[in-house]
């Protein structure tokens, strides 16, 4: 008990250092507040256009199994979930790494990986203040797109378990550091390829069959995909459609899978880094 | 005038031998930016996949207009990008002086000191798109390659203008690195075809914000789709320009002024 | 005070890398065959420091100081030798182990940059785990004994090298290590902060803490340390007092010398006197072995030979000695 305690005071304390180190940029998150309505503006066109163009047509067609509605819902909750969710520890983790300041935790009695927590923690909680409110409201009231989550305690679950998810994938990206001098080359490879496969450029259920099962053997659809199906209420890929609950549960596997793929790996790069010396 | 073709010529060799000292680097920057760039023609092609279009386009012509629109960035980043980035840094650090001491203009002198390799990725991917696309769809005549030549010169005005003011915003927003991401989601209204837009987006960017110029009309020429509005777009094209230009010199001269 | 803080035996540091070609062919082929080369960054040093002492451990650029400083912090395993802090196996126990010792690399700042000194204090302040009460006491004393006053509510961005520095100590303080290790603590400061940061470690020893430097600036040393430890080439080459260490080239003194004219200016003549610098026909700089002709005996010798209008005796500067030990272990 007094152990935990102790883990929610770090926490706190680091949260909130770090919302105040970020605070002074606070007007960078806001580049939000304009960029996230205009893309959602361009998708309200394109899809209109996909759709048939006219409102009749429109109410009456379904593609890949998802009504313009739906559709529109998707984006909307795309934008949303992402400013919940982002982080960068990868970056944070490789330069601490090569500018040989990670040693400043090595002598301080605190796990790297959960002070890297606590501090996205503080920095998300202005990424909810000034980019998920303002882009909620734009969205829903001034756009009229309906931005209320279908089944909100399962959307908060399955948020918190992307925040997760993104957290320890990055993390372990970041940890390549450790072994390779230019680890950029892997992050920015990663990244390039989530950003086709995560789901946030169009739905999964667009791609091909055998990339959709594909898919599922993948971290980026727990990030970005599953929270976006559940927000909406409904979730299929690779032809397999599932009870929210369900998928819910497939998510928390996965975040299980990678946290102790990370814990392995950190593990190994401490053991690396404390044998060899940075 | 000659001066800066001096420079740039130097900027381009000390980038490309420095690519070529470290190539696998170079390769892998290079396959990571073209990458990044394909992606919205990779949603075109997986929405044409199920059967749709974007009203009534075929996908090859939207294909067409999005590889114009690949080419015009990448070259524009290649000969351009360089002011923004430099800017940002000079402004932040507080270095700016080292340049504004040169016997030069300030503002071309950072256009063309620098030369963004890994760029030439996008044009390469840019002209691949851009080749199968023309072969699927036919040939156009010459008068319409010209009128597309003429739109597509406009469109590369644009981007720098784009730059330009990229560039001035990072005077008054220090150190934000987002800004950019904020350029780029207006000019993201040039990958599509105008006609999926309403009336207020077509004249939006057709008239004020021109990005129409950067993918759509020079693609829409290539297909014979021009219509006379499209011709009147040149003037605004050259003010957006003539604004880039003015706004970043009137940040400098304030930079002067507050010397930092 | 006589207890025993570190015991170090016979710790030594072992690397391995692997030679790499230059050129296209040589990496491919290093690639995938590659020659394994074994350096000893650090070769059977034994050490004990007390409680209460000030030990500073000096050697030239590379010779293992931090790979030393990294093993007794526990942030690197020793290949070789036993290591006991205050009754800890620092690599082993390190977290136990770090609760109850403080670290100051000059270079690798735990400050955060953009917010005040003090919000970082509040966060070292959770992960210590330090009570509101005792944390207060602490600030204060430190803030006092630094003389920081107001200067750690502002960001740190715009704080002097030399405030920085003094807040780094704060973050490493805060939670009353027994032992501080500090890694080039005065690098880059100027004369007052250094200084300052000398007075600080000084009275912070006096309440009974005890610090272990590494540093290239001689003045840390001479002003501050107790004991000295050289290390060079990975070896221990000297390990004693400051006054020991003085006299390890001999009793020799520098003797400046100004003549009133230049009748009679040979020395070489008297054993023991060697000239070292003719700085014109009048003045002279001249080192006394005083092992071989006392000082007295030499002046008297002197006054025989010449008339001089001044003169003065100092002790063998510290550079020099240094110097000698270093140089002397690269010739053998």
């Amino acid at each position: 008990m007094n152990w935990l305690k102790h883990k929610y005071k770090v926490a706190k304390a680091v949260a909130i250092v770090t919302y105040k180190e970020w605070s002074a940029y606070r007007t960078h998150s806001m580049v939000s507040i304009l960029v996230g309505p205009v893309y959602f503006v361009i998708q309200y066109f394109i899809w209109k256009a996909v759709f048939g163009g006219n409102d009749e047509v429109i109410s009456e067609t379904v593609i890949n199994g998802m009504t313009f509605e739906q559709m529109l819902r998707y984006y909307g909750a795309a934008t949303l979930i992402n400013y919940l969710i982002m982080d960068f520890a990868d970056w944070n983790l490789q330069m601490l790494i090569r500018t040989g300041k990670f040693l400043t935790f090595s002598l301080r009695p605190i796990h790297h990986r959960f002070f890297a927590f606590s501090q996205k923690l503080g920095h998300r909680v202005l990424g909810f203040l000034f980019e998920f409110v303002p882009c909620f409201i734009i969205l829903h009231f001034i756009f009229g797109v309906n931005m209320v989550p279908e089944r909100i305690g399962y959307t908060i679950i399955s948020v918190a378990l992307a925040f997760l998810m993104n957290f320890y994938v990055n993390y372990c990206l970041g940890m390549t550091a450790f072994y390779f001098v230019q680890s950029s080359g892997i992050r920015q490879v990663y990244q390039a390829i989530a950003g086709i496969c995560s789901g946030t450029l169009i739905p999964l259920v667009f791609f091909p069959d055998i990339v959709q099962k594909l898919l599922f053997f993948m971290p980026f659809q727990y990030v970005t995909y599953i929270p976006i199906c559940v927000y909406s209420g409904e979730y299929s890929l690779g032809g397999i459609s599932m009870e929210i609950p369900q998928i819910i549960g497939i998510q928390a596997i996965a975040v299980v899978i990678i946290f102790i793929f990370s814990e392995i790996l950190y593990r190994n790069a401490i053991k690396k880094y404390i044998s060899v010396g940075g | 005038m000659k001066k800066y073709l001096k420079i740039n010529k130097e900027a381009i060799r000390v980038a490309i031998s420095s690519a070529a000292a470290y190539r696998a680097d170079f390769l892998l920057s290079m396959i990571i930016t073209l990458l990044s760039n394909v992606l919205y023609p990779l949603v075109t092609i997986l929405v044409y996949r199920t059967g749709a279009s974007y009203d009534g386009w075929n996908m090859y012509e939207v294909l067409l207009i999005q590889a114009v629109f690949t080419m015009s960035s990448g070259i524009s980043s290649m000969f351009f990008e360089s002011i923004v980035w430099s800017t940002m840094r000079d402004v932040q650090n507080g270095t700016l002086e080292i340049i504004l001491i040169k016997p030069v203009n300030c503002m071309v002198y950072l256009i063309v000191s620098g030369f963004n390799v890994y760029s030439i990725g996008v044009v390469i991917g840019g002209i691949i798109m851009f080749a199968i696309s023309i072969i699927k769809l036919g040939f156009p005549s010459p008068d319409m390659w010209i009128v597309s030549l003429i739109f597509f010169a406009m469109g590369i005005l644009v981007m720098l203008a784009m730059q330009l003011l990229m560039a001035a915003t990072s005077f008054k927003w220090v150190a934000n690195s987002r800004i950019p991401e904020m350029y780029e989601s207006v000019m993201s209204f040039g990958k599509y075809p105008q006609s999926i837009f309403n009336k207020v987006v077509v004249g939006l960017t057709t008239f004020i914000i021109p990005v129409a110029m950067i993918g759509f009309f020079p693609a829409a020429a290539l297909l014979g789709k021009v219509q006379w509005y499209m011709y009147l777009a040149i003037i605004p094209c050259i003010l957006f320009l003539c604004l880039g230009v003015a706004v970043y010199h009137y940040n400098v001269r304030l930079y002067e002024g507050v010397g930092g | 005070m006589e207890d025993i803080l570190i015991k170090v035996d016979g710790l030594g540091r072992r690397y391995v890398t692997y030679k790499r070609g230059s050129g296209f062919k040589e990496s491919i082929k290093s690639f995938f065959k590659r020659k394994k080369v074994y350096v000893d960054a650090v070769k059977n040093v034994s050490f004990t420091v007390k409680e209460g002492d000030i030990v500073g451990i000096l050697g030239p650029n590379g010779a293992g100081k931090s790979t030393t400083i990294k093993m007794l912090t526990g942030t690197l395993y020793p290949s070789e030798g036993t290591i006991d802090v205050m009754g800890y196996n620092p690599c082993k126990d390190r977290v136990k182990y770090v609760k109850n010792m403080g670290a100051v690399f000059g270079q690798k700042s735990q400050l955060i940059f953009d917010i005040p000194p003090v919000d970082s204090f509040v966060m070292n302040k959770a992960i210590y785990d330090i009570d509101d009460r005792e944390y207060e006491e602490r600030l204060k004393l430190l803030t006092e004994l630094l003389e920081l006053g107001d200067i750690i509510y502002r960001p740190t961005r715009v704080l002097s090298l030399g405030e920085r520095m003094k807040c780094e100590f704060i973050m490493a303080m805060l939670h009353n290590p027994k032992i501080v290790f500090l890694d080039e603590p005065t690098i880059g400061l100027d004369v007052i902060a250094k200084q300052n940061v000398r007075k600080f470690i000084k009275e912070m020893n006096e309440r009974g803490v005890t610090f272990i430097l590494t540093t290239h600036d001689l003045q840390d040393v001479e002003q501050l340390a107790k004991n000295v430890i050289i290390i060079n080439s990975g070896e221990k080459v000297f390990d004693g007092t400051i006054t020991e260490l003085k006299n390890t080239l001999g009793a020799k003194k520098i003797v400046e010398i100004t003549l009133a004219d230049d009748t009679e200016s040979d020395v070489s003549d008297i054993e023991g006197v060697k000239l070292i610098e003719k700085n014109n026909n009048l003045q002279f700089t001249l080192e006394v072995d005083t092992e071989i002709i006392p000082i007295n005996k030499f002046i008297g010798l002197m006054s025989q030979k010449s008339v001089f209008t001044d003169i003065s005796i100092k002790e063998l500067p510290m550079e020099d000695v240094i110097a000698k030990i270093y140089t002397e272990k690269v010739g053998k």
